[in-house]
């Protein structure tokens, strides 16, 4: 059912944690539903430094954050807003349909860390 | 057809809903347990048994008294013929 | 290493004197039970030995027994056949919510045919209330359906009181015994019911063959429309390869019932006292154990373990070579959590961290000593990865979840 890449990023996650005082943090999903991602970044220089993520869900929604938080490092905050749904799935070797909305909460969670780094920024 | 109304019958066979031809298999089969002038009754839903069983009287020598009908199926009343 | 097998619900492994029993249907005797010439006949032969030993299995007559190709199909046939029957008498019928979903779903086609169906509901270990049942039949009920006892928690209903109750008001009773046949004796005289369904890979018999004990004089509208096949009332040729590996399962079964029921409640008992001493914030779901009358299936451990879900627990026991079951949102195809868990009063969230296991004969105290041993570890290792390791929080309770694309 899942891909070998896919596996390997839920055996093996990358980045899992939280940044202690994040520039940015962004959460998505409701554990009534199914999956909750949780995901910290830190932000240097307009680039992501480093991101880390907790997550509440199957498999798939573990994969995803793994590699969401591995997508974004090094990228300028704008690359990081445009990383799809479909770009996550393709980096783990696709996603059976019905877990297709795991890479959209992955890519959501990001978007909302980023906008809250924003946020902070223009309250400063 | 014979209508009829009110026949006792000594021995009843239910097979409501039973698909065709199981009419005729259960008649056969209870009929050998009849003894001669007893009555046999089969209650069915089939259509076709309105033919068939008038028929299958005829061609076995048994008496076909008449068909009575119920709310949603029939009784047939067959009496057993005498040696 | 090879994989240990926690889920005896999910299927049994066929039998090796079952196999047996069944291969000189594929071969040499493939004949068609209807064929008058003796190739036939000897199908017939071990079609109707077949039948007296299901027959046997459930205390019936085996005239009473109508052969399926599935559970699934014996459950569909009882629901839909019954009510239909019946529908000049009255378009009511009450269904639990511990039900299979080859029961409710047929009940929700009746709904849709203008049929009233009521959901009988349950308490917090699954059982039916039988005052509830007493209260929901009406002048129009013409059948009620409750399940024997719960694939998902184990629960067994108190299906004898219930059955009593709907014939006191002369209204059939079916219960689905697919979960429960393989592990619980089932006398149909005792129980006082009209009709069971029940499958033969739940008691290490083959796939793709079940059947319904159909109480002798009861009414019944054909799924299945045909020939004369199961005294017309279930067209098509019969999977006699298949049915024969019932019959000698059935057998097998009857024999050994004690042994095996003894067996695997006392696995059941040290798995389930296992996890709840090693593992912290871990709920069983279904009745208690070792609390004097039995409400338990015998070797069913089912839990709900919090903070983590269902899915990722059983990919990673998977990887161990454990294999069990779950009745998560995200472990099902329908993306929905566990109806029976819900309507057993348990959360939302906490119904994402069902966890199910199952144990069948192959099963040795090793097995469980290996579980419990790695089992803990999974869950650690998931609570690492989790935002909810320090608790819930407060968590907003929705019942808007549709998943974004």
């Amino acid at each position: 059912m899942y891909s070998e890449k896919l596996m390997d990023h839920f055996t093996n996650p990358r980045n899992v944690g939280e940044i202690p005082e994040a520039d940015g943090v962004g959460e998505e999903g409701n554990p009534t539903c199914g999956d909750v991602m949780k995901i910290t970044i830190k932000v240097e220089n307009g680039r992501i430094a480093d991101a880390k993520f907790r997550t509440f869900g199957c498999g798939a929604a573990i994969a995803v954050s793994s590699m969401v938080t591995e997508m974004v490092k090094g990228k300028t905050l704008e690359e990081a807003m445009s990383i799809t749904k479909e770009a996550v799935a393709d980096a783990l070797g696709g996603l059976p349909p019905q877990k297709m909305h795991c890479s959209n909460l992955g890519a959501d969670a990001l978007r909302l860390a980023i906008e809250d780094y924003k946020k902070k920024g223009a309250a400063k | 057809m014979k209508f009829v109304e009110g026949i006792k019958a000594d021995v009843t066979a239910d097979i409501v809903y039973m698909m065709c031809p199981m009419h005729l298999l259960k008649l056969e089969e209870m009929m050998k347990t009849l003894e001669a002038g007893q009555v046999l009754q089969i209650m069915t839903d089939y259509d076709g048994a309105l033919t068939d069983i008038p028929e299958w009287c005829e061609k076995t020598g048994n008496e076909f008294l008449g068909v009575e009908e119920a709310p949603d199926f029939y009784k047939f009343f067959i009496r057993k013929k005498g040696r | 290493m090879g994989a240990r097998y926690f889920d005896y619900m999910a299927t049994n492994p066929l039998r090796p004197e079952v196999l047996e029993a069944m291969m000189p249907f594929f071969k040499e005797r493939f004949g068609n039970p209807l064929s008058l010439y003796e190739l036939g006949q000897n199908a017939k032969t071990a079609l109707e030995e077949a039948r007296s030993r299901v027959a046997q299995l459930v205390g019936a007559k085996p005239q009473e027994i109508i052969f399926t190709s599935s559970g699934a199909e014996a459950n569909n046939f009882a629901i839909r056949g019954l009510a239909s029957a019946q529908a000049k008498k009255g378009r009511h019928i009450i269904v639990s919510k511990m039900e299979h979903h080859s029961v409710l779903n047929p009940a929700r086609a009746l709904e849709k045919e203008g049929f009233a169906v009521t959901y009988l509901p349950v308490d917090k270990h699954g059982l039916v209330d039988p005052g509830a049942l007493e209260s929901a039949i009406t002048r129009e009920t013409s059948l009620v359906s409750v399940i024997h006892a719960s694939p998902e928690v184990g629960t067994i209903e108190p299906v004898r009181e219930l059955a009593a109750i709907a014939r006191k008001n002369g209204v059939l009773f079916h219960t689905d015994a697919v979960a429960s046949a393989g592990y619980l004796p089932i006398d149909v005289e005792a129980l006082g019911v009209d009709a069971v369904s029940i499958s033969a890979h739940e008691f290490y018999g083959p796939k793709g063959a079940g059947a319904l004990y159909l109480k002798g004089g009861t009414r019944i509208l054909p799924l299945i429309y045909g020939g004369i096949q199961e005294n017309g009332r279930r067209a098509g040729t019969e999977n006699i390869p298949a049915i024969a590996g019932m019959g000698k399962a059935a057998e097998l079964t009857r024999a050994e019932l004690p042994e095996r029921a003894g067996k695997l409640t006392q696995l059941r008992d040290r798995l389930i006292s296992g996890v709840l001493e090693k593992i912290e914030n871990v709920h069983l779901t279904g009745p208690a154990i070792g609390q004097g009358a039995e409400q338990r299936l015998p070797g069913h451990a089912s839990f709900c373990v919090e903070f983590i879900e269902g899915e990722a627990m059983l990919l990673m026991l998977a990887a161990k070579g454990i294999y069990a079951a779950s009745g998560s949102a995200c472990s099902s195809k329908a993306l929905k959590a566990s109806p029976v868990l819900l309507s057993m009063g348990v959360s939302a969230q906490l119904a994402q961290g069902s966890i199910v296991f199952s144990l069948g004969m192959e099963n040795t105290v090793e097995d469980i000593e290996y579980a419990l041993g790695e089992f803990p570890a999974v869950v650690r290792r998931l609570r690492e990865i989790s935002p909810y390791a320090g608790g819930w929080g407060k968590v907003k309770e929705t019942d808007q979840c549709i998943p974004k694309n």
